[in-house]
């Protein structure tokens, strides 16, 4: 990869933002060894409950993001044949409405239906993500020139092989800018899983908010935010890696 | 269910009503201060990268969270809905807008300036009106994205249909738990949809015809 | 032709330089000219010498570095240059149009920007429009993708003019057409400024359409250098330099026929009839004139064919034609452009119209007459 073809915004966020999070990270750890905490702050923000938190969260957003890719690409790659063009008016119109469906509510619904815990949890966060990366998928293959795949069934490729080794490298970097954007909503709407007393960081928020403490407030705020963050720069990189020479 | 609806139709439309008001007039304020800013950075080119990278990580700072680093600050009420909601919704109309007003081609600007037209004029008469179908756009992305912020940011007791949706979490296992959040996620649904068609006819309109699709 | 009152300015370049940042030498070095009220210049030279800069100086949509710009004697360096600009016409290639507003908003701009009155501008509108050969009723209320690249041409020939500005300038204004609306283009523009008079400075990359529309003709070298600025005829006649003469190209003597005009010719005037006629009565009437062939004329004498008498013949009566005319052309067209009509006729010329109607026929054998007779004058 060569750094010199990028534009100034990815080079921005590509430097940047690790920079941002290592140094606000700093910060708050600074803050967490050095500040005279209360007995309620102390537990809350136990070095070892801090990172039990945090890695649930990385946890339910992996697993979510697992599912999310394994189900919605091959969804995207069906409804892209030309003998399954029959389901996408279906699929568009039940992709608008999902799209306006407000994510806690998807949760406390599901949550109400089948239960607390875990893998509920799991469960609407994965149909909550499902979305980006199946509009992607899809935006990606019907990008790809058909010329080019012409060219490719003219040299005798089977229909297979013209979608491994033609389609799917060319849709790739949109395809995983639909895979970071998913990652990002992940991490966002982990936070609401200790609602239905499934863990991560929104905890912390919980917490804060709950026993009316600022500084557990605030530090579950920035933990999500950071992780976010650095979730962001993790996509862009991939997406960086995932483009095909010749094509950005 | 049914009979909850009936029961409490005055109040469900109330927030309703709050909640679409919330949103409307976050988006006014976030139109404003996103095609303020677009203006300002296509006019200083060094600042374009900058605010594409603001908008992107902007995005990506989750609502909660946000929600959580304002409380302190504002405290808990209307207040920190409105800010995160005009916050989310000046995103993507920032983002729109930039490339909206850099996508007018530039002879026809210096067509309208040969006219003499003033700056003024070139802005209100050519840019805005070309890149015009573009912020509507990012409009109608950012309205979507509101009513669902807004549904979160009920979490510190701001208005909205949000808090029928923690109210049914809240009062798991009671009688009403499903209604309450039935209520509330579709009402959501309901209000983003009727918003969405509401924008496109509005874009049809202030649209020219000689450059709608 | 009559000679209208001159409703231009005469416009002055003193020394005019423009230097962008970072380049080495001055893209236009030190540019002195002046125009006289009513004329057309034509800026040509090789790409990159200078020409849209000298001319976006004249409205001040390019800064100069240095020199000064004189409007009827008026120094307009430090003027506001959005009033200036205002009366000033600015013409661009393919028309510059506004694609978000009507034919009669973009034509009415100007006006509108110096506050006239709605039915004031309405009716300027209109009259521009036929003015530049497009039907109001038609044309008005489109956008200007419903129109074609010529049409947009004349719209934005037609902004140009609106608000009776006493400068015109134009940059390649008819580079994006294809060469025979290009041709039909330059007739109308030499038409109109035969009626107007306007001060008009046109950049052009092609030497016969200076030729064709110039009263004079400034070329330029690197660096918008003066190399020579003349009447056509003196350029082609007595080229200044080699880079003048290199820059014309060979055949001046055929260049010539775009500096006259089909009018400038003597035409002959061959029988003709109108629809309905008896043909009886009009084959012996050409008969007996001696000639084989005849022009059918409309009510409004219009040409609409001109037909061998074998043709007529097959008819009671004078029939109405079906056929599209392509042998026709205007007085005020170039004889290059007319022999271009005429290599289609099977007569071997062309009719010839003025304000639409009928005035006689040029032929082939007149025009290479001519030719013979500039060679010797030549010789
Ligand atoms: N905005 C600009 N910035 C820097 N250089 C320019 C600019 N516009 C034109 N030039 C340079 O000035 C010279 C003259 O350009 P121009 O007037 O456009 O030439 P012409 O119209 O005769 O083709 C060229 O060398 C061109 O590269
Ligand atoms: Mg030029």
């Amino acid at each position: 990869m060569r750094t010199t073809a990028l534009s100034r915004e990815d080079r921005l966020l590509l430097f940047g933002l690790p920079a941002v999070v290592l140094v606000v990270l700093a910060g708050w750890c600074l803050w967490r060894a050095s500040a005279d905490l209360g007995d309620i702050e102390a537990r809350a923000l136990a070095w070892d409950a801090v990172g039990q938190l945090a890695l649930e969260h990385v946890l339910i957003v992996l697993v979510c993001a697992v599912l999310v890719v394994g189900c919605a690409v091959p969804l995207g790659i069906l409804l892209t044949r030309a003998r399954a063009g029959f389901l996408a008016p279906a699929v568009t119109a039940a992709a608008n409405a999902g799209q306006a469906a407000p994510v806690i509510g998807v949760i406390v619904l599901l949550a109400l239906a089948v239960g607390f815990g875990f893998w509920t949890a799991v469960l609407a966060l994965t149909v909550y993500a499902f979305l980006p990366v199946l509009a992607n998928t899809v935006a990606g293959l019907r990008g790809v020139d058909p010329a080019v795949i012409e060219a490719a069934r003219g040299m005798g490729m089977s229909p297979f092989q013209v979608l491994r080794r033609v389609e799917l490298p060319m849709a790739l970097p949109v395809i995983m800018t639909g895979v970071r954007t998913a990652l990002v909503l992940l991490v966002g709407a982990g936070a609401f899983a200790t609602f239905i007393d499934a863990g991560g960081l929104g905890t912390l928020i919980q917490t804060g908010i709950i026993m009316f403490r600022h500084s557990i407030l605030v530090s579950g705020a920035l933990l999500v935010a950071l992780l976010a963050l650095l979730v962001e720069w993790t996509g862009r990189v991939m997406e960086l890696f995932a483009t095909p020479k010749g094509l950005a | 269910m049914i009979a909850f609806i009936d029961s409490r139709w005055a109040d469900i439309l109330f927030r309703a009503y709050q909640h679409t008001s919330l949103v409307v007039q976050s988006m006014i304020l976030a139109a404003v201060i996103a095609v303020g800013l677009a203006v300002l950075v296509t006019t200083i080119r060094r600042l374009t990268p900058v605010a594409n990278a603001v908008s992107a990580v902007g995005l990506t700072i989750p609502s909660f969270a946000l929600l959580g680093l304002l409380l302190p600050v504002v405290g808990i009420g209307t207040v920190p809905s409105v800010v995160v909601v005009t916050f989310y919704a000046a995103l993507p109309i920032l983002r729109n807008a930039v490339v909206g007003l850099q996508g007018v081609d530039s002879t026809i600007i210096e067509s309208a300036r040969g006219q003499g037209m003033s700056g003024s004029a070139v802005f209100w008469r050519v840019r805005l009106p070309l890149s015009w179908p573009v912020i509507m756009t990012g409009i109608r992305v950012s309205a979507q994205m509101s009513m669902g912020v807004a549904a979160i940011a009920a979490y510190a007791l701001g208005p909205g249909l949000g808090s029928y949706i923690y109210t049914g979490l809240t009062q798991v296992g009671g009688a009403n738990a499903v209604n309450y959040a039935v209520v509330g996620t579709v009402g959501i649904i309901v209000l983003a949809l009727l918003l969405d068609a509401l924008l496109v006819l509005l874009s049809r309109f202030t649209t020219s015809r000689g450059i709608r699709a | 032709m009559t000679q209208q009152t001159t409703t231009g300015a005469a416009l002055e370049l003193v020394d005019v330089t423009k230097s962008y940042p970072g380049q080495k030498s001055p893209a236009v070095d030190g540019l002195s000219l002046s125009v006289p009220a009513g004329e057309t210049v034509m800026f040509v030279g090789p790409s990159g010498c200078g020409k849209t800069t000298s001319l976006k100086m004249i409205n001040r949509l390019i800064e100069p570095t240095s020199g000064r710009l004189l409007l009827d004697g008026e120094d307009i360096t430090t003027k506001d240059p959005t009033t200036l600009r205002r009366s000033i016409g600015y013409v661009i290639q393919g028309g510059g149009l506004m694609p978000h507003m009507t034919v009669a908003e973009n034509v009415g701009l100007v006006p509108k920007l110096l506050n006239w009155d709605r039915g004031r501008i309405a009716s300027r509108v209109d009259e521009l429009l036929d003015l530049v050969g497009l039907d109001p009723r038609i044309y008005r209320d489109r956008h200007p993708r419903e129109l074609s690249g010529g049409q947009q041409q004349r719209v934005g020939v037609a902004r140009g003019l609106a608000a009776d500005p006493p400068v015109i300038l134009m940059d390649e204004p008819f580079g994006a057409v294809d060469p025979i609306t290009r041709q039909r283009l330059q007739d109308e523009l030499m038409s109109i400024q035969d009626e107007l008079q306007k001060t008009i400075v046109c950049v052009t990359h092609d030497i016969d359409e200076a030729i064709k529309l110039g009263d004079r003709i400034l070329i330029l070298d690197e660096g918008a250098r003066i190399a020579q600025y003349d009447t056509p005829e003196r350029i082609l006649a007595a080229p200044s330099e080699d880079f003048v003469a290199d820059f014309i190209g060979s055949g001046s003597t055929l260049k010539q026929l775009s500096l006259l005009r089909v009018g400038d010719l003597e035409l002959t005037e061959p029988q003709t009839c109108r629809i309905g006629e008896d043909v009886a009565e009009v084959t012996a009437r050409v008969e007996a004139a001696g000639e084989s062939s005849v022009v059918i004329l409309d009510e409004r004498d219009r040409p609409r064919e001109w037909l061998f008498l074998r043709t007529l013949g097959r008819h009671a009566v004078v029939s109405e034609p079906t056929t599209e005319l392509q042998t026709v052309v205007d007085h005020r067209s170039t004889l290059s452009d007319a022999l271009d009509s005429m290599l289609v006729s099977s007569h071997g010329g062309a009719m010839v119209i003025e304000r639409d109607a009928y005035i006689g026929v040029i032929t082939y054998d007149a025009v290479t007459e001519h030719i013979r007779s500039l060679r010797v004058e030549a010789a």
